[in-house]
């Protein structure tokens, strides 16, 4: 497809320099219409859920503590190595593993949210609040009371209930249901189960041709 | 008492033509979209010579890329062309996907073709916007920013973010696209092309426009192709060349669209033929909306996100210590990664985005070489400016649309 190079003016046009004229035009004409711009500390942008912004570990409300198992999938996965876990294992509970040390440096994190994609047991969450600021580097590398803090703030800001939430990556929309683990499998809507798909116009139609 | 010596500076003395003096523009300059030098020569005001300077924004990503695996790497590729990251991730997807002999499902295909050419549409509107800007048409800057909002805004609602998306996978995509997106984007499309006239009434005819812009940074066909230069740069010298047509990947060959051409090659051409590929754009993404099939969006061979589960040394060692009796047999159907070299690419915005692989059969490459469009066009200024203005460098810059995080890696 050739483009076209330059249009044609005659010459009334160019002695009336209507080209100006027009553009003058319409941004007179957008002078009235309603600005679109954000006045951001005074209003507060619409994060959509699942944006990926201040880390936090959920606290489980019937132990008070992580849901965090350690298995260390967050720590391999990580692109920026930015998580660190320190585990025990505890002869009087049979062997079982306890995390005594969970570390994020939030200022070597790249927000990938792959930490929360692989966490087997959705402890790991990446909140919405993206304003969050200090002024010495250590107090943006959170320990483990501070990443459950974290989440406790961010409950209570958005005022919702843990039963109900679920965060997009913890759970992608769209993922079949049978390779996840047990922890994975939240009660979503049936549109992120992959039943409800959204498909195109002339899928639609097909099918119902079909039907008829 | 001796008097303390004073610090002399050394003051560069023009040797041979003293009408002649050198002008370092950047790294600073707003006009060089990022953190490019350019080492100047100037007689008067016509350029002389033209040296780009790059690596200011080096964060060494093929190094990195060599100690991670291919799922970790693609969230490097976010970081390359920062305004359109969602075409390096699918470009880097589509590379490993080659590689691993992966096919996506349908459906993830048509997804990626849509977040693509979503993408681009970005990534051309804040080219217009920014390269009126740098020509003094401020009105199409703030113009193009709020088309450009919606695009952001629909992709935050699809994967949470606004400039690094990490959004495809390799084997597919991350996330289903939900009714939310497609009616949010059906609606941006049915605006979009009175948008587009928008800009075109601004500036198309405007008269100090085309005197910036017709005949500047001419490239003639045979220069273009010796130079390298791909894209719309290529395109708007009159080389028909676009991957998405003669090498189609991800839904690109599901799809009909048309490639634009130009003939002059300057940098009016240049602009003419990145508003045409909009249309295009905006071609592409009806057509994904309407034919969008129903079905996985992430393939069975696709690999997790923990590559490193997989390694081949530790199956060779397991096949020999076994011998190549039945448990031998049973390990071969579990996805390997094979070893050897690979060179994909896909067309970004900026042009032609090559991922070259050398795999030794682990889940990191062993090398990996990002060809970048910028790279390759900053290159090109050179020849591209001199004898020239320096006002023409401005829009020589602005019109090979080079961003430094591609260039530099």
């Amino acid at each position: 497809m050739q483009i076209q190079y330059k249009k044609k003016r005659n010459l009334l046009q160019n002695l009336f320099l209507s080209e100006l004229v027009q553009g003058m035009w319409l941004t007179l004409r957008r002078l009235f219409t309603k600005p679109i711009t954000l006045q951001y500390p005074h209003e507060q942008p619409n994060v959509r859920r699942g944006f990926r912004g201040q880390h936090a570990l959920v606290r489980d409300p019937e132990t008070h503590t992580t849901r965090c198992v350690g298995c260390m999938k967050c720590v391999m996965v990580c692109p920026s190595r930015c998580i660190r876990i320190r585990i025990q294992k505890r002869p009087e509970h049979g062997n079982r593993r306890f995390i005594s040390a969970y570390h994020i440096d939030a200022l070597r994190c790249v927000y990938c949210g792959y930490c929360a994609e692989v966490c087997p047991v959705n402890a790991i969450i990446l909140t919405e609040v993206f304003a969050y600021s200090a002024f010495d580097r250590k107090s943006l590398s959170y320990d483990m009371p501070q990443l459950l803090d974290n989440w406790d703030r961010y409950l209570a800001e958005q005022g919702e209930d843990l039963a109900q939430y679920v965060n997009p990556t913890w759970r992608p929309r769209g993922l079949p249901e049978g390779p996840m683990p047990a922890g994975k499998r939240l009660p979503v809507p049936d549109d992120w189960k992959g039943k409800g798909q959204v498909v195109g116009r002339l899928w639609r139609q097909s099918v119902q041709g079909q039907n008829r | 008492m001796k008097e303390p010596s004073k610090q002399t500076v050394e003051v560069p003395v023009a040797t041979g033509d003293e009408d002649r003096y050198r002008l370092r523009m950047g790294p600073q300059h707003p006009a060089t979209h990022g953190v490019l030098r350019v080492d100047l020569e100037l007689d008067g005001e016509t350029i002389v010579a033209c040296d780009p300077q790059v690596g200011y924004l080096h964060r060494g990503i093929e190094k990195l890329a060599e100690n991670r695996t291919y799922a970790q790497t693609l969230i490097l590729t976010d970081r390359l062309d920062y305004i359109a990251a969602m075409s390096n991730n699918c470009g880097f997807c589509v590379a490993v996907e080659k590689l691993l002999a992966i096919t996506p499902p349908l459906r993830a295909r048509y997804i990626r073709t849509i977040v693509n050419e979503m993408s681009r549409l970005a990534s051309h509107l804040l080219w217009l916007a920014t390269h009126a800007l740098d020509i003094g048409a401020m009105t199409v800057f703030l113009y193009c920013f709020r088309e450009r909002e919606i695009l952001l805004e629909l992709f935050e609602e699809l994967c949470g973010a606004r400039l690094t998306f990490s959004y495809p996978r390799i084997g597919g995509v991350r996330q289903d696209v939900n009714a939310y997106f497609i009616d949010g984007l059906q609606r941006f499309i049915d605006i979009f092309p009175e948008k587009i006239l928008e800009y075109e009434t601004l500036i198309d005819t405007n008269r100090i426009w085309l005197k910036r812009t017709v005949g500047i940074g001419k490239v003639s066909r045979e220069k273009a192709l010796s130079l390298g230069l791909t894209g719309a740069c290529l395109r708007a010298s009159g080389v028909d060349y676009d991957v998405r047509k003669h090498q189609p990947y991800d839904a690109y060959d599901l799809v009909d669209f048309e490639v634009p051409i130009g003939q002059e090659g300057d940098s009016y051409a240049r602009y003419r033929c990145r508003m045409e590929e909009m249309r295009q754009s905006v071609r592409i993404l009806q057509q994904c909306i309407d034919q969008l099939p129903p079905g996985p969006i992430v393939g069975e061979d696709a690999p997790d996100l923990h590559m490193s589960q997989r390694i081949i040394p530790f199956r060779e060692a397991r096949v020999s210590a076994y011998g190549t009796g039945l448990i031998a047999l049973s390990h071969k159907t579990k996805p390997t990664y094979p070893a050897g070299d690979i060179y994909v690419a896909t067309e970004v915005p900026k042009g032609e985005l090559g991922f070259y692989i050398i795999s030794d059969g682990s889940p990191r490459a062993y090398r990996m070489h990002i060809r970048s469009p910028s790279f390759i066009h900053i290159s090109a200024l050179t020849a591209l400016s001199e004898g020239g203005l320096v006002a023409d460098l401005i829009t020589n810059i602005g019109s090979v649309d080079v961003v430094l995080g591609e260039s530099d890696r």
